[in-house]
């Protein structure tokens, strides 16, 4: 379970990310974050594996209080805590293989890992991974030689070597068209539904929340301003949607 | 009309200090430009033209009433002119265009009067001393431009009191026409000197630049033949044998072999000795013999005045000539009879061996040297660049933050992990046995411990406090925070308060007032950097964060910069002094050097990478390390290789002058056979060092037009 208490985020410059954000994952849910872009997504993901220190509040997950955690204690939690970026964040001259494997270099010796050294068990795990993901046949390319989706997938590979617990997406399928996006969700889906990982994931379209989310949160100005489950989504009113996206959004379709 | 008469006194105010009318007008910017404009040019004037005196303190003086004389003069020349000017013009032009054109006209006409009856002018004007002292050119010119500035001074000042718009174009041509006469005259550019001895530049650059018949060497195909001649011919001595005709190569015969020398009285005058009578034969037809004469201790010279010394040889090979035997100085203590030489020469053509010459071989070796120098220099400097690259990028570096508790343990760390490192690298250097047995075998152990304690120090110091100060009181936190600031304040007062005791700011003290005062005052050093530092503490308080990362990130930068602003012709004579001269001193200035450019270079590849994979794999639980390897060092390493193969570049084009310094290398070769005049082997030199430079620039500009 992950407890978010007060949140609150304010960057050097003065601008204010989080405002006193609070909400509880259960564990297994499928939590989607919705709102504008500059609403603070992507800040309150950052915030729970402390890519970004918070400023004030609290992030307990399993009665652990991950804000007051030293160095290593953090990256003790990180390696469980899988995080898929929308810029996919390849290290796009390394060979896709390594790029995998570079999700277990919390669990490795680091110093065998920094000459790029990894165990054959490991090995096999990446090309499993990448089997799951439909990849094994561009293990050895280099990753800058992919396209987008595949590289998204290379993301997910790296998240799912993890073993996390926990799974943070940061709008995974936003450089993505359509159809790819189903694609990518579903994987993050059987994810949540085969291994019982919990996801936070933020997403722009409606339909893929109305899809995929058992539950939704809506940012708005760094506040939480909705809160529903999938079925709400589909019921939700105007004054609803416009209350998260602002008075000038316009709903199309769904 | 008391507005005409404002307006005449601002005027005069101009005229009177320039700028100071447009000041009272209430343009003061306008004014100081005015007045800084004419106050450096007029200062420069007076300047420039005094240092070629040989007392400038009394010239200055004469120069400054002279310069005014001179300018009030062209002053009033000018106005007299300008009238004139105006008078004609507004007869005569009534469009713009034929205005500019008379404009122009006038200008020109003025310039041309004023170079012609300028220097009389100015004997005219100036006393005959200040004129010896004074460069007239520069003057004169300088004296027309700030007679202009102050007329244009003085007219921008009556028309902003008339409200009306003046100009800036005038002034700024002004300022820039007075500083480029200043200019050519500070550097001493010299037209008519540069066009005068140009011919004799023409020699020795043609020597440079094609002077590959240096390169190889060739064997001289002259024919030569010999007699031998007795002088002087006393009664009863023996004279060497004449010579016969041969059938085959050259032969001459001379008769007599034996007779007096030629002698010069004291005022010159010449009295023949014996007549030498010249046959040869078996020489090339047609062609020219030369005559030359050897005397006894072996010297070689043409005799003149005595016949002739250049004979056409005949169509058979054969020719026929008469000498005077030459005046010998002959030393006292060698009195008797001598034998000297008369050799006949025929110079042929010379011949090509195939063969390298000695300096072509000597250039080559040197050319390897430079190469590998530059090579050497530029592995060294990268091998130091990288990690310091690291801490001098800003992004990895300002995330670099720790407590001040875990900065006080860091630095208490740092200074007890340093002090055993060194006591066990003395007890280390003493069973490797000193220093002068085992030099690198010390020195390597004394890094490694001096600053792999320091290192660990720090690490396990600063780690434990900052640990500490989770569970300890905050009255207790407090207490480290200002006990070790304070600490760390005066451990950094105090070796300033002892150098500025033994007049690190150049204060000379009296030995023993500073041997009594030095601990006072170092321990008032202490204290200031106690306070100082304690005011840190108190601005931090306790859960502040200590920006470490920027503090390393910082002081590397600021060296990297010093280092790289020093050229390193003069690291060169740091290495000459250190280790001698030769290579290995050019080695060193290079590497320092490298290491400077190639660190800053480095870090900011490392600063312009993307940040998206860094939190890839920083958010998978990788530590510090592993998110350089995976994250940092595969996206800056094409642009490490680039910019170390532009360095390499760049290396080699300096070692080929660091043997200027002594730094060893082609540069030291170029500048010895400068120096001895041998310009053609110093062609080879800069040749070679063309040849290769621009290779090198082709092969790592392509290489490097690949990688990036």
């Amino acid at each position: 379970m992950l407890r978010v208490e007060h949140l609150t985020k304010v960057y050097e410059n003065g601008t204010v990310a989080l405002r006193d954000v609070s909400f509880t994952v259960e564990e297994g849910e499928f939590l989607v974050i919705i709102g504008l872009s500059g609403s603070g997504k992507s800040t309150l993901l950052r915030c729970i594996n402390r890519l970004i220190e918070p400023t004030e509040g609290r992030i307990i997950w399993n009665d652990i209080d991950i804000t007051a955690l030293d160095e290593a204690g953090l990256r003790r939690v990180r390696r469980e805590i899988g995080f898929v970026f929308q810029e996919f964040n390849l290290v796009e001259r390394l060979p896709v293989i390594l790029n995998v494997l570079a999700g277990r270099l919390g669990y490795v010796n680091p110093w065998w890992s920094v000459l790029y050294y990894f165990p054959k068990g490991e090995h096999q795990r990446a090309l499993a991974a990448l089997e799951t993901v439909g990849l094994a046949d561009k293990a050895h390319n280099r990753a800058s030689d992919l396209s987008g989706g595949q590289k998204q997938r290379v993301g997910i590979a790296r998240a799912i070597i993890q073993e996390p617990k926990l799974l943070l997406a940061d709008e995974p399928v936003a450089s993505l068209d359509p159809v790819l996006a189903h694609s990518i969700m579903g994987y993050l889906e059987r994810l949540n539904q085969e291994k019982g990982v919990t996801i936070l994931c933020s997403l722009h379209y409606l339909d893929l929340v109305q899809r995929y989310a058992t539950r939704v949160i809506g940012l708005r100005e760094g506040r939480i301003v909705y809160e529903g489950t999938r079925e709400d989504i589909r019921r939700m009113t105007d004054e609803e949607f416009k209350q998260i996206y602002g008075e000038e959004a316009q709903r199309l379709g769904g | 009309m008391p507005k005409k008469i404002l307006r005449v006194l601002y005027t005069l105010l101009s005229l009177g200090i320039p700028g100071l009318g447009q000041a009272a007008l209430g343009d003061v910017r306008r004014g100081i430009y005015i007045f800084l404009g004419a106050f450096i040019l007029a200062g420069l004037s007076v300047f420039t033209a005094a240092q070629r005196a040989r007392f400038p303190e009394q010239v200055y003086g004469l120069s400054a009433a002279a310069l005014l004389r001179l300018g009030l003069a062209s002053l009033v020349i000018f106005l007299v002119v300008r009238w004139v000017y105006t008078m004609l013009t507004r007869r005569l032009a009534q469009d713009e265009f034929t205005q500019r054109i008379a404009e122009g006209l006038f200008v020109a006409l003025v310039v041309v009067l004023f170079s012609l009856v300028g220097p009389s002018l100015i004997q005219r004007l100036l006393p005959e001393e200040a004129l010896k002292q004074l460069y007239t050119t520069l003057l004169l010119g300088m004296a027309v431009v700030l007679a202009w500035l102050w007329w244009w001074n003085a007219r921008d000042a009556w028309n902003l009191a008339g409200q009306q718009e003046t100009n800036w174009n005038g002034f700024i041509a002004l300022v820039m026409v007075g500083t480029v006469i200043l200019g050519t005259r500070i550097v001493g550019i010299d037209l008519p000197k540069a066009i005068r001895e140009y011919r004799e530049t023409g020699r020795i650059l043609g020597d440079i630049l094609w002077p590959w018949r240096a390169a190889f060497d060739y064997k001289a195909t002259e024919l030569r033949a010999t007699a031998k001649i007795q002088a002087p011919c006393p009664p009863g001595s023996t004279p060497p044998p004449v010579n016969e005709p041969t059938e085959e190569g050259p032969w001459v015969v001379v008769e007599p072999t034996c007779g007096e020398l030629s002698t010069r009285d004291e005022k010159g005058k010449l009295t023949y000795g014996t007549l030498l009578h010249i046959r040869g034969g078996g020489f090339v037809p047609g062609k020219k013999v030369k005559i030359k004469w050897e005397n006894p201790i072996g010297n070689e010279f043409t005799p003149r005045g005595l016949g002739p010394t250049e004979i056409r040889v005949g169509p058979d090979g054969t020719f026929t000539s008469e000498l005077y035997i030459p005046d010998v100085v002959i030393p006292t203590f060698a009195k008797g009879p001598q034998i000297h030489k008369l050799h006949v020469v025929q110079p042929g053509a010379l011949k090509f061996t195939g063969k390298l010459s000695r300096e072509m071989k000597l250039a080559l070796q040197a050319m390897l040297e430079s190469i590998m120098i530059g090579l050497m220099a530029t592995f060294a400097g990268m091998l130091f660049a990288v990690p310091l690259s690291f801490l001098a990028a800003r992004n990895l570096m300002f995330t670099l933050r720790t407590s001040p508790q875990g900065l006080v343990g860091g630095v208490l760390g740092l200074a007890a992990g340093g002090w055993v490192g060194w006591q066990a690298s003395q007890r280390v250097a003493l069973w490797l046995g000193g220093l002068e047995k085992a030099p690198v075998a010390v020195a390597f152990f004394g890094f490694l411990l001096v600053g792999g304690g320091a290192l660990l120090g720090f690490r396990l110091l600063g780690w434990a406090l900052d640990r500490l100060s989770q569970h300890l009181p905050g009255w207790a936190n407090a207490a480290i925070r200002y006990g070790g600031f304070a600490l760390i304040g005066a451990a950094m007062g105090w070796p300033l308060g002892l150098g500025y005791a033994h007049g690190i700011l150049g204060i000379v003290w009296d030995p023993e007032e500073v041997a009594a005062a030095a601990g006072d005052i170092a321990r008032i050093g202490a204290g200031l950097g106690a306070l100082a530092w304690g005011y840190l503490a108190y601005r931090w308080g306790n859960s502040g964060f200590v920006p470490i990362g920027q503090w390393v990130y910082t002081v590397t930068r600021l060296i990297l910069n010093v280092v790289r602003s020093i050229e390193p012709l003069i690291w060169g004579l740091v290495g000459v002094i250190w280790v001698g001269l030769g290579p290995f001193a050019g080695f060193i200035a290079l590497t320092i050097h490298t290491i400077a450019a190639l660190g800053k270079l480095y870090s900011e590849a490392i600063e312009s990478i993307h940040p998206g994979p860094i939190e890839a794999i920083q958010s998978t639980g990788a530590n510090r390390l592993q998110t350089i390897m995976f994250a940092v060092l595969p996206q800056v390493l094409p642009h490490f290789t680039a910019f170390s193969l532009y360095r390499w570049d760049i290396n080699v084009r300096m070692s080929t002058v660091i043997g200027l310094v002594g730094g060893g290398g082609i540069g030291f070769l170029l500048i010895q056979w400068i120096r001895q005049v041998q310009y053609e082997h110093a062609g080879l030199a800069v040749w070679l060092i063309a040849i290769t430079v621009s290779t090198l620039d082709f092969i790592s500009a392509s290489v490097r037009k690949r990688l990036v």
